[in-house]
């Protein structure tokens, strides 16, 4: 059989595992497969038994696998996590669910001082292969503590490691990984992008550690991750327009972040701008450009700039497009880059 | 389309149960967020219950006189696959609009 014919025949074979799903749908599904997989897995929180979910990422999961593995919990988050603690000490693996970014802060002490640091201070005798769902970041004009992007604050605390998807494919791949680790993992998703549909390979993740080209490009590197991916991506084409080729790369790993995949894109395109959120002052930002200045010091045209949200509390709906970087202040912000002159 | 049920919830003050006093909406009516959706009698007072969500009714259950108890179905919506959420908006996918124009002359050095 020739080489193109074999090639063929894969790609018809991963074709048939190709769907198109929303995230919802994804996350949904890696859930299933996940708690079909492992008996020991439980998903739980706020509305994730028998109404399934607020966002639907668990509907029809308790039905499935029955109310001692996908459940309700009272409102209290602090419970919820300091529950997982308990359930991971007796050898189970939670998945349990903060509803929304801003409730994360009632179990900050469980996520920081049990959660996080359970395996060093037991030295290694008891792990906590935690993974916590957080519907993140903004966008769909909902109250205050719905809309919080908390990647820094946990991306800060020894133990845990964070990672947000963009789209549905890496959605599937990523949940499922995750919650087949043995560390804490934070798994941060991006509610603005739940609903679009994109096309998952079920069979073929592909690399699921580090950071992800989603554009190459050769002028300059723009970095983000969630649910700012999708905004980059729209300001590459129009960029485009301009003449300037816009790499995107998103780093969905927040906590350990993917230096060598910033320096390559960086050291190429010799400029960058990192997109966030959440407000700018200690966000990640400055984790980000600070790898990249360090990696591509000699070969940088220009300082990185960051293009984040403002420091302020997180606005309500009708301000939050004010609040979360436009089309605009991203264009603005490569436009300072492609001005810089070294003085 | 999905359909989402809505189950009598809990009215506080360890109330269990709740007659129907009168449907306030129909099978077929387009509801909005907070709208009436029927008027209950319990052992404590009578009272309007909100909907939870925009949707279109599909399903009423318990005629008038007939007692419901809290966790049973009550209403069944439809409402599109996109738009499930319970909490917020789905955000638009517009196309993206721009007024910035980049004008820098790159040094291909």
């Amino acid at each position: 059989m020739s080489e193109s014919t074999t090639a063929t025949l894969e790609a018809a074979a991963r074709n048939e595992q190709s769907v198109k799903l929303s995230m919802q749908q994804a996350l949904n599904r890696a859930l299933d497969e996940v708690l079909a997989a492992d008996p020991k897995t439980v998903v739980f929180g706020e509305d994730c038994g028998q109404l399934g979910g607020v966002f639907r990422i668990t509907d029809g999961l308790q039905a499935k696998h029955g109310e001692t593995r996908v459940f309700d919990t009272p409102l209290a988050e602090s419970g919820i996590l300091g529950m997982s603690v308990g359930l991971a000490m007796a050898g189970f693996h939670p998945i349990p669910e903060v509803q929304f970014d801003g409730f994360a802060y009632p179990a900050i002490n469980q996520i920081v001082c049990q959660i996080a640091r359970m395996n060093y201070r037991s030295r290694g005798k008891l792990p906590m292969p935690i993974t916590l769902r957080v519907p993140s970041f903004g966008g769909i004009r909902a109250p205050e503590h719905h809309g919080e992007s908390l990647e820094a604050l946990f991306a800060h605390v020894p133990g845990l490691k964070v990672v947000s998807p963009s789209d549905p494919h890496d959605a599937y791949h990523l949940l499922k990984y995750a919650a087949t680790r043995p560390d804490p993992v934070i798994f941060m998703e991006p509610k603005s992008r739940y609903w679009q549909k994109g096309d998952v390979d079920t069979a073929d993740g592909g690399t699921l550690t580090g950071a992800r080209i989603v554009r190459p490009g050769r002028h300059l590197t723009l970095v983000a991750w969630g649910a700012m991916v999708a905004r980059c991506l729209q300001v590459a084409e129009l960029a485009a327009e301009d003449g300037i080729d816009v790499e995107v790369l998103d780093l969905r790993w927040l906590k350990p972040i993917d230096a060598e995949a910033l320096a390559t894109s960086v050291g190429k395109t010799r400029r960058a701008v990192v997109v966030h959120e959440a407000p700018l002052t200690s966000g990640l930002g400055a984790e980000v450009a600070q790898l990249i200045t360090q990696n591509c010091f000699d070969t940088l045209k220009a300082p990185v700039e960051r293009v984040t949200g403002f420091d302020v509390p997180y606005p309500s709906g009708d301000l939050e497009d004010e609040y979360i970087p436009n089309i605009d202040r991203i264009l603005l912000g490569i436009q300072r880059v492609l001005e810089y002159r070294r003085g | 389309m999905a359909e989402i049920s809505f189950p009598l919830p809990d009215l506080g003050e360890g109330l269990i149960e709740a007659t129907v006093l009168e449907w306030l909406v129909s099978p077929g009516d387009q509801v909005e967020r907070n709208q009436p959706l029927v008027e209950l009698e319990t052992s404590k007072s009578a009272l309007e219950l909100p909907s939870p969500q925009a949707g279109k009714v599909i399903r009423i259950h318990g005629a008038p006189g007939e007692t419901i108890n809290v966790g049973e179905p009550l209403v069944v919506f439809e409402v599109p696959d996109n738009t499930a959420g319970i909490v917020g908006t789905v955000p638009k996918d517009d196309a993206p609009k721009r007024r910035v124009r980049l004008s820098a002359v790159l040094d291909e050095d």
